[in-house]
């Protein structure tokens, strides 16, 4: 119990600062800005759950979008209206092009499926380490893609599909962000979080003190499968059209920059970067078309944005490596000014 | 019987392509524990020297070849001093990350400055030739892409065995330090590493273009991530066993390809990942790897 009041505490300050940012451009922002900020949030949702497993664990992931991607196909598969469903899919197995769900029940049945699939994947990821385990996450990433892709009967390949019932809007939006920042905090600070996060520091000293690495990461990689499955879920329910590129190097790209600019060990580092990556993307985005900026014409620039994340990427990695927070949440921030402004007001006095 | 061994010859030419590329990278890996991403790069830098050679000042599609593989040992010496110096000894993590950031730097680039359609490459005509052998036809790309890889190997082979610096690359994918002690300059073992791992990029880039006859700034990323395969199914860093993974992987594909009804071919890739995948998970350290336990020291 105290360990949740205490969870609470500590993630009031973001959430709290994202909700009053988000009410404001929700209710006084035009319509673009509204749907730039949805993203915002939802790339949060996504950033914040590979962090859960990224950041406690230190295994590189590659293949957390494929969950997203998942739940996204789920909730799309078993809620587009009958009619629709008829046109775009009419040879979908197991009786789905005959079924339709309402959104509350679709949505916990893709977070079941995608529970599903992190687990029966977690249990043969726990097992490699090192390098040849981010690999296999790499193949996650590759088989979900080429199974959305391929399976046309039931996702109809590369063409998208459409109809999905909107239901999502920003503030279920920036709902969704607060409760999955507060369950990433939870988890960080647990035992099971601390234990996970000190393996990936010594993992032979964690281990002779008993700390059974193996389970925690398959634990971890199956709440950060949970979270990103949430990712999909509002990236589904938004646009109401998904196709399996959004599910692929492109957005993992996005999200892998996100978590690493700002310290993939600290939540509220994943935060900042997902702030900073937002605005920069953004930025690059507008001068990509081509803009006119004082009076003068820039030329269009396709591939900007993909040229800025992955110079973060590298530039992150040569100069600060554990990114902008490092280990630190902003509740440490606070505490290490507060410590540090005691100290000086100490040595004054004295 | 002639259909089977134009598949076997088939086979064999994209393992080799496979074994080309997965050895690159087990050379770097097994020195400095880097895990090259920015390695499918070094094909598309190939293609696009080739392309910028061809359309300005030299047309001979001859002269792409050296112009190709020079391109790529280039790129792989510009990545080294650019962006791996930096990150020497950090962690994997970091390495894999910051060679995942290259890869989108420089695809990017290509997109920005050049474009994202392909641009058609010419390379010799004899390359999509066929040879004729009583009755059998297959095509002469293929048997030249086994020919050469199989003379790479051997070159590599002697490199390593009878040159300094060769031996000190085998030294230093057991104990960097030790090769240091010994008074030879860490970069420079380094940079052979790189520049080697560049010219076998090269040599599959220049097959892998005459196939496809164009390049455009994604092509790189797919055959990366087979020689991956490739390496990690026949143990990270050991030089046999991405020569071994490739040509198995190179097999294992063009039998699925043959052997499938059509209508799963599409999920080719899929069964390929999987499989791996499972033989991962039995033999954590590949088919040739040493035995590591979760939480012993790597390489």
């Amino acid at each position: 119990m105290n360990h949740l009041l205490r969870t609470a505490a500590n993630s009031a300050l973001p959430i709290l600062v994202l909700t009053i940012a988000g009410t404001l451009i929700y209710f006084f922002a035009e319509a673009y800005q509204v749907r730039i900020a949805y993203t915002f949030f939802m790339n949060l949702v996504v950033a914040i759950g590979l962090q859960v497993f990224m950041g406690n664990s230190g295994v590189v992931s590659f293949g957390h979008v494929s969950f997203m991607g998942i739940s996204a196909y789920v909730v799309a598969i078993l809620t587009i209206p009958l009619a629709l469903k008829k046109s775009q899919i009419p040879d979908a197995p197991f009786g789905l092009g005959l079924v339709q769900f309402d959104i509350v029940s679709a949505i916990l049945i893709a977070l079941a499926v995608t529970v599903a699939f992190a687990w029966v994947s977690g249990l043969l990821i726990k097992r490699v380490s090192g390098a040849a385990g981010e690999i296999l996450t790499l193949a996650v990433l590759v088989i979900c893609y080429v199974v959305f892709n391929a399976w046309i009967d039931l996702t109809r390949g590369p063409r998208s599909l459409y109809g999905i019932p909107i239901a999502s809007s920003l503030p279920w939006a920036m709902l969704a962000s607060a409760v999955v920042i507060f369950i990433a905090k939870y988890f960080r600070d647990s035992e099971d979080g601390l234990q996970l996060r000190a393996s990936s520091e010594n993992m032979l000293a964690a281990r002779s003190m008993g700390v059974r690495v193996e389970r925690l990461r398959l634990k971890a990689w199956v709440l950060s499968g949970f979270l990103v499955g949430i990712g999909g879920v509002l990236h589904a329910t938004y646009l109401g059209t998904i196709g399996p590129n959004s599910y692929y190097f492109t957005q993992t790209f996005l999200i892998m920059a996100m978590v690493i600019l700002g310290g993939m060990r600290s939540v509220s580092g994943v935060i900042v970067g997902t702030a900073l990556i937002s605005i920069g993307s953004e930025i690059a985005r507008t001068l990509e078309n081509g803009p006119v900026v004082l009076g003068l014409k820039l030329p269009t620039m396709f591939g900007l944005t993909g040229f800025f994340l992955g110079a973060v990427i590298v530039l992150c990695m040569t100069l600060r490596r554990d990114g902008i927070l490092g280990d630190d949440e902003f509740e440490d921030i606070v505490r290490n000014r507060r410590a540090t402004k005691a100290a000086e007001a100490a040595t004054q006095t004295a | 019987m002639e259909y089977f061994i134009q598949q076997l010859v088939n086979a064999l030419s994209v393992g080799s392509e496979y074994a080309l590329l997965a050895l690159g990278l087990a050379i770097v890996f097994s020195i400095i524990g880097l895990v090259n991403f920015a390695h499918g790069e070094l094909i598309t830098v190939a293609g696009y020297a080739m392309f910028f050679a061809a359309t300005t000042w030299l047309p001979n599609p001859w002269m792409a070849l050296p112009i190709g593989i020079g391109g790529a040992a280039l790129a792989a010496i510009v990545f080294e001093k650019v962006a791996f110096r930096a990150i020497r000894n950090a962690s994997t993590n970091t390495g894999i990350l910051t060679a995942f950031g290259v890869s989108i730097v420089v695809q990017n680039i290509f997109v920005i400055f050049v474009a994202t359609r392909p641009k058609p490459v010419q390379t010799p005509a004899f390359l999509s030739s066929m040879i004729e052998i009583g009755s059998l036809t297959v095509p002469t790309l293929q048997v030249l892409e086994t020919v050469v890889t199989a003379i790479a190997i051997a070159t590599l082979l002697i490199i390593l065995k009878k040159t300094t610096i060769g031996m000190a690359m085998r030294a230093a994918s057991k104990d960097f330090m030790a090769v240091r002690l010994m008074g030879i300059k860490a970069n420079w073992v380094i940079q052979s590493a790189f520049i080697i791992s560049g010219l076998l990029a090269g040599i599959a880039a220049v097959f892998i273009i005459s196939r496809r006859g164009a390049v455009d700034p994604f092509m790189g990323s797919v055959p990366v991530l087979k020689a991956f395969v490739a390496c990690v199914l026949g143990g990270l860093g050991s030089l046999q066993g991405a020569v071994i993974g490739g040509v198995a992987l190179g097999v294992f594909e063009v039998l699925l390809q043959v052997t499938l009804p059509q209508e799963i071919t599409a999920y080719r890739d899929a069964i390929v990942f999987g499989v791996v995948g499972l033989v991962l998970v039995a033999f954590p350290q590949g088919l040739l790897g040493r035995k590591v336990e979760l939480g012993d020291k790597e390489a």
